[in-house]
């Protein structure tokens, strides 16, 4: 048994109640902790410590977090990032897709949650390669999506989707093998919680699974994870 | 006031008459200093008093538009101002809450009191509260889907659920639909958030209804729209406070102490608003309320 390094995160925000509260709750999820507290001290520590992952603020004076991104991605610099922004307008999407970060979470965000994304983002990592969620067309077996055109196909026959089944389909197809709770699938086909919100996700999903001809009992995409959520279980890759 | 313009043309028209009738008589003696005939004397009077009315006519039209046109810059303002309040307000919200939330899980592994659950029960309360506010204001600016949409089974749905909802316990709710000649038309927009609407509509009515009583859905349509009803023997609105009921966070008397986000008549608005469609409450105290819904039938005019 190898001994594990601990992954190295760089907490990118400017408001210092979150990051003091935050770091001491990622250190002790076996994170080692750095701290920067606007976008120049970012850069600044990146440089000097690379990270393995940096959870990144938008809003941040003399730098914001935009910035930091596109700084990054313009030398190649393909360290994961976690945005903290919502991404729910299809402009804020197609927005996203340019700049590059891994996963987005809006603020505020359960603590639990974020470590969950950091973990799942982490092993989905390519080293020194764009994550899946700036790849503009990704290919699962048969199943190909076009993020340009906003098209899918399944044996080059395109799907004939909802906008709404579309973007879910987007996002799973980003966040493969990862467990997605129905609450933070809501978010994306952009539902309300109160009072029976799930219901929107599952008509979505049962949606997906009818125009790929998925089983439900026996899926070969969507994998319902009982009581949990659901989990795309067909491995991702970008082409093109 | 647009259709009006035939009407002045009667001038116009009654000049051309009397030059038909009176075409051949001559004045003697004429008042005006050219020596025309009755005919076209009534002619050309009939022409001036045309131009004229006209004028006034295109002066009034334009006055209205202008106005018009203040109104609605007026009404785009204050809807812009209420949203990037809102923005703000989510925005200044946003980064206290999240602190709390990472300074509660630290707190958490030490100790478990009930205060802390409390607390932190709460701070999910106000988070949702906030992310609740958040799309509310989104839902009056971004697109939403058009597709067409079946109300019959949305409404079938939208009872259902409400039925398996505690609050719904000893309670009837009773959906009544066109079936005969035909059942309702389609009509075109997002599900989800018809679905979302009426739910919260249906939901108000059992959650302010004593036990053991019920509460009709019905609907139907009419002159291209298809109207829906929710209606309660609850303890009904007093007048006085029926405008403000679609307000965000608004709480009239009669809901004090009763669960809620404050937000859920808000959004059938904002819902509505977008569907092209309308809402209107009427309610009596003592007696209860009916909300109606009208949704136009088919293609929903894109603003």
């Amino acid at each position: 048994m190898s001994v594990e390094q601990k992954p190295h995160v760089l907490l990118v925000d400017d408001e210092q109640a979150i990051t003091s509260n935050l770091a001491a709750y990622l250190n002790r999820s076996g994170f080692e902790t750095s701290i920067a507290g606007d976008g120049e001290e970012a850069m600044h520590q990146v440089e000097q410590n690379p990270p393995d992952l940096i959870i990144l603020d938008v809003l941040m004076p003399k730098m914001d977090g935009r910035e930091v991104l596109r700084r990054l991605r313009q030398v190649d610099d393909w360290t994961p990032v976690i945005l903290l922004t919502q991404v729910g307008e299809a402009s804020e999407r197609a927005m996203a897709l340019e700049e590059g970060a891994d996963d987005y979470l809006n603020k505020p965000f359960d603590p639990h949650e974020l470590v969950a994304r950091m973990r799942a983002v982490l092993r989905r990592a390519r080293p020194g390669r764009p994550p899946l969620s700036a790849a503009w067309v990704l290919v699962s077996g048969d199943l190909r999506f076009d993020r340009h055109a906003r098209r899918s196909y399944l044996q080059d026959q395109e799907l004939n989707l909802t906008p709404k089944a579309l973007v879910l389909l987007e996002y799973l197809m980003t966040h493969p093998d990862e467990l997605l709770s129905r609450e933070r699938l809501l978010d994306v086909v952009w539902g309300w919680e109160y009072p029976v919100g799930s219901r929107a996700v599952d008509t979505r999903i049962a949606e997906l699974r009818r125009a790929l001809g998925d089983d439900a009992g026996d899926p070969v995409y969507i994998e319902t994870v009982p009581s949990l959520g659901y989990r795309f279980i067909f491995p991702v890759e970008s082409a093109k | 006031m647009k259709r009006i313009w035939p009407l002045l043309l009667l001038p116009l028209g009654l000049g051309l008459l009397f030059k038909i009738i009176f075409g051949q008589s001559w004045i003697e003696n004429s008042v005006i200093f050219l020596r025309i005939d009755l005919g076209t004397l009534s002619l050309l009077l009939g022409i001036l008093i045309s131009i004229v009315l006209f004028t006034m006519w295109g002066m009034l039209l334009w006055q209205d538009r202008q106005y018009e046109g203040e109104f609605l810059q007026y009404q785009t303002k204050t809807a812009e101002e209420r949203r990037q309040f809102l923005q703000r307000l989510d925005h200044e919200l946003k980064n206290p809450l999240t602190a709390i939330q990472a300074a509660l899980v630290n707190l958490d592994e030490e100790s478990n009191q009930t205060a802390i659950k409390s607390i932190k029960t709460q701070t999910l309360r106000l988070s949702r509260l906030v992310a609740d506010l958040r799309k509310l204001a989104e839902l009056e600016t971004r697109l939403i889907e058009h597709s067409p949409v079946n109300l019959t089974e949305v409404l079938q749905e939208a009872v259902a659920l409400v039925q398996e909802q505690p609050v719904s316990a000893e309670r009837t709710l009773s959906l009544s639909l066109p079936q005969a000649p035909w059942p309702l038309p389609n009509v075109e927009g997002d599900e989800d958030l018809l679905l979302l609407a009426l739910i919260n509509l249906i939901n108000n009515a059992v959650k302010f209804s004593q036990p053991g009583a019920t509460v009709e859905v019905r609907a139907f349509e009419d002159a291209e729209m298809v109207i829906v009803e929710v209606a309660d023997t609850g303890p009904g609105i007093p007048e006085e406070e029926l405008p403000h009921v679609w307000q965000e966070l608004y709480r009239g008397q009669g809901a004090r102490g009763v669960q809620g986000s404050g937000l859920g008549l808000a959004l059938v608005r904002a819902i509505t608003d977008r569907h092209g469609g309308q809402v209107t409450i009427r309610s009596r105290v003592q007696q209860g309320t009916v909300v109606t819904l009208k949704l136009p039938v088919g293609e929903v005019t894109k603003l």
